[in-house]
């Protein structure tokens, strides 16, 4: 047996230690949010917070998640108050929507480390992929996320 | 059920249910096809069943059946916008689900009940106009008989109907009752463009709240009691069997419950993805046989030069002329979902839970699979995690249903990427050559194009008598706006056996990168600048003339550019709409290019959304630049030689440019806006290639050709 704490709350799981989290959480703990995209850690869709680091699940054993503090999307805020989210919905970034978990995920652990990242800094880290080609709105969904959080702060 | 009087090309049709309020559809005409009677499966939902498009509850809820795949294109949002701009609704009160396989929800632009060709807003825009004027009507003669005034004493406002003299007021839900036994009105009338306070307004997408908090449910997300999940490996050579495999080493994995065959291929299923994965690893299949054996992408290569060589040249009598070549990969859909489908099948009664695009052939397959009658048979369309054409195929939907018949429980198919990756129905790969002449004014005199390529509709129509010719593979070649006195095009169908499918704007994702090309490469050796060049051959063509004048000057073209910098232009038409692009990319030191801004014109007709037109413009260039800085499809030994994002490469934000939309409204017919911006980018990109570095570059992707990126 192993206990995870995922989104604040404690869950029992009996599984393989090589398990990748992303399949405990979609499909053992029924926690959909968090998406497979590639399995090799390219594509960042399964993105998710250990210890408040962004970390790819699909990669991740659940044997190393095991004393950590994990958040998914779901547990990320209350109604959609997260500063990342209402960015997301003032840009109107996502189309499809199935990258913008691990996009969302990925912002929102960049800018608690560094508030205030460079055009460079911010390339850099958010390396997810979208297929429907929402970039110029994920890159500026990372700028108003960043304006609200200081606002926030203030 | 009443049908209604014929009107334009629709039956309105209604029902009242007891308790459930108001529902209205519409047939299109004709009715159905009178030797199938129409296509009919059921749905739990109360209205759904009887193709009927909106329901208003007695609690005022007004929900939209939608007919279209919501793979965010934003459709949902778009259609609900139509409607509540003729009922009069609170649009954001308004709810969708997507519509039950049913021959009232097919669009009329298409062959079947299916969501592709940009075609949901021109389809739809007419007849969903027409319900909601229908609902309105019919829900203010209830109020006015109800508060015995006129009609004309009365109008509809946020889901309400108010009586103006007296101030009284009935939310819809109170009324639908009433509303429910009057007639449709046969000829309700439509609101006019000034009078709109809805369609035209960028108003936020209805889907998104539920996009940015993990509560979306695609169909990778279904979760059904009982599920069991499976994955599949296929024959690596397209279309070759299973030689052998290790039942015994897959089912000593923890969790493994079954093996099961499928068409090419074979399936692990147990109570967990990655447990399945790990017991197709054990399982370790061996194949043989295909139909592809043995090729790689020089025997294409050589196939379509062959078809080119024996259409021949023509003797050109100019002093100046070009002889051009051009080639393109396949293309794989690399939807970020990957392919994956969830089926429950019983003896006497399955349902199926699909992210597709394709809702009739969808219940076709499972019809045949399972022998079940249609209306034992039950197509869920959940959202789509990307599209772009793959979801047209139901080869996700045979596996699943097949799976779940064979085990008599839910199961759910997911395709590792790799399966993803290398059992797509590909953008097909092509090569094309012009003989061009300038005439004394530097324009072309004579155009002669030839395309060798395969077919997609092949395999569709073959077995029904092939008939040798696919508008699909032509659409944007055979026929230019440019002013041309001697214009021939040839079409060569060329079949090396990859399995070609529906990629993002299809012919055209190939022949506006030709043509596009070429005609730039005209222009260069007529020493005319290529803007100029463009607009003197579209002189006659004023729609085109907007949209190129308009990207020229948003990019404002003819300016001083910096040293290094290069600007390129492209102007494609495509499902209806025009669409320019200018691309301002500059060389450094190293030589590598970097892509700094992105300018595009679109004259789409009308425009209901103009933030959904920008983003799906937006969204249409990337996908198509990030085909043409990287991504190719490679066969070897006849089997696709990638396998993942590791080497298949996709556009990153880091390497993609801003881009600025303007929306041209001409109030022409609707066209489509998922697709058009996705030929330009390859041109546009070949063309500013061009113009920083003297490099012109006729095969694609650019990164394997030669040029290097940032």
């Amino acid at each position: 047996m192993q206990t995870l704490e995922i989104n604040g709350k404690k869950y029992q799981i009996d599984v393989e230690a090589e398990m990748p989290l992303l399949w405990v959480l979609r499909d053992d703990l029924g926690l959909t949010g968090t998406k497979f995209g590639c399995g090799i850690g390219e594509c960042g869709a399964c993105t998710v917070h250990i210890n408040g680091q962004a970390a790819r699940s699909c990669s991740f054993p659940v044997a190393a998640a095991v004393g950590t503090k994990i958040t998914t999307i779901e547990g990320l805020s209350h109604h959609n108050k997260h500063p990342v989210q209402q960015a997301w919905l003032e840009e109107q970034v996502p189309q499809c929507g199935y990258c913008q978990s691990g996009q969302i995920m990925a912002t929102a652990a960049l800018l608690a480390k560094n508030p205030k990242p460079t055009a460079e800094e911010v390339e850099d880290n958010i390396t997810n992929l979208c297929r429907c080609g929402t970039y110029v709105r994920v890159r500026r969904g990372i700028s108003r996320s960043a304006e609200l959080m200081r606002k926030q702060r203030v | 059920m009443k049908k209604q009087s014929f009107k334009r090309r629709t039956f309105i049709k209604t029902s009242t249910f007891a308790g459930a309020g108001l529902a209205l559809g519409f047939t299109f005409v004709p009715l159905v096809n009178s030797a199938t009677g129409g296509r009919v499966s059921v749905s739990g939902e109360k209205g759904a069943e009887l193709g009927l498009w909106i329901r208003i509850a007695p609690d005022g809820t007004i929900t939209l059946i939608a007919p279209s795949s919501e793979m965010g294109q934003g459709v949902n949002t778009s259609l609900s916008m139509i409607l509540a701009e003729e009922l009069e609704a609170d649009w954001q009160s308004i709810k969708t689900e997507t519509a039950p396989v049913n021959s009232d929800y097919k669009n009329p632009e298409q062959p079947m009940q299916l969501t592709g060709g940009s075609t949901s807003i021109k389809g739809f825009w007419e007849p969903l106009r027409e319900v909601g004027a229908a609902a309105r009507e019919m829900l203010i003669t209830a109020a006015a008989q109800k508060w015995g005034v006129s009609v004309g004493a009365c109008k509809a406002q946020s889901g309400y109907i108010i009586h103006q003299k007296s101030s009284r007021k009935l939310g819809y839900g109170e009324l639908v009752e009433a509303a429910g036994k009057l007639d449709v009105p046969s000829d309700p009338t439509l609101k006019a463009p000034e009078e709109y306070s809805l369609v035209g307004k960028p108003v936020p997408r209805l889907d998104l709240p539920d996009k940015i908090n993990g509560t979306a449910k695609f169909g990778i997300d279904v979760r059904l009691p009982g599920m069991l999940f499976a994955t599949v490996r296929q024959s690596p050579v397209f279309e070759g069997t299973v030689l052998s495999h290790d039942e015994t080493a897959a089912k000593s994995i923890r969790g493994v419950t079954a093996v099961v065959s499928i068409p090419n291929g074979i399936a692990v299923v147990a109570n967990n993805t990655w447990r399945a994965k790990k017991g197709m690893e054990a399982l370790n299949p061996q194949f043989q046989d295909g139909l592809t054996k043995g090729l790689d992408c020089q025997k294409v290569r050589k196939q379509f030069r062959k078809a080119l060589d024996n259409e021949g040249k023509v003797e050109l009598d100019s002093p100046k002329v070009l002889d051009l070549e051009y080639e393109v990969p396949y293309l794989a859909h690399a939807t970020l979902e990957p392919m994956n489908c969830t089926a429950s099948v019983t003896d006497n009664f399955c349902e199926v839970w699909a992210p597709t695009q394709n809702q009739e052939m969808s219940l076709d397959v499972t019809k045949e699979i399972t022998g079940l009658d249609e209306d034992q048979i039950r197509i869920h369309t959940t959202l789509l995690g990307g599209g772009f054409g793959r979801r047209i195929e139901i080869d996700y939907v045979t596996q699943a249903v097949t799976i779940s018949k064979n085990l008599g429980k839910p199961v759910q198919v997911t395709w590792m990427r790799e399966e993803d990756m290398q059992h797509d129905f590909y953008r097909p790969a092509s090569m094309s050559r012009f003989q061009i002449s300038l005439g004394k004014n530097g324009l072309p005199e004579k155009w002669k194009n030839q395309l060798a390529a395969p077919s997609i509709l092949k395999r569709y129509f073959a077995p029904l008598g092939w008939f040798g010719f696919d508008p699909t593979s032509t659409e944007g070649a055979k026929e230019l706006p440019y002013a041309i006195p001697d214009f021939d095009f040839d079409f060569s169908m060329v079949d090396p056996g990859v399995p070609v499918g529906f990629w993002r704007s299809v012919g055209s994702s190939h022949n506006a990168f030709y043509i596009e090309s070429a005609i730039d490469e005209a222009s260069h050796l007529a020493q005319h600048n290529p803007f100029e060049y463009r607009r003197k051959l579209l002189a006659e063509k004023p729609r085109y003339l907007n949209v190129l004048e308009k990207v020229a000057q948003d990019a404002k073209w003819g300016r001083r550019l910096q040293k290094g910098h290069g600007l390129g232009i492209a102007i494609h038409k495509s499902f209806g709409s025009i669409v320019g692009a200018v691309i301002e990319i500059s060389s450094n030191t190293s030589g590598r290019l970097e892509l700094h801004n992105v300018w595009i014109s679109v004259d789409c007709g009308k425009v209901v959304n103009p933030d959904i037109v920008r983003a799906q413009m937006e969204g249409g260039f990337i996908f198509g630049l990030s085909a043409a800085v990287g991504e190719e499809i490679t066969l070897k030994a006849g089997r696709v030689e990638q396998s993942n994002f590791h080497d298949y490469s996709v556009l990153r934000m880091k390497s993609t440019p801003d881009i600025s939309v303007s929306i041209i409204e001409s109030g022409e017919d609707i066209g489509g806006v998922g697709e058009p911006s996705v030929p330009l980018a390859a041109p546009a990109l070949a063309n500013a290639i061009f113009s920083a570095t003297g490099k012109r570059c006729r095969s694609l992707p650019f990164n394997k050709h030669g040029v290097k990126f940032v």
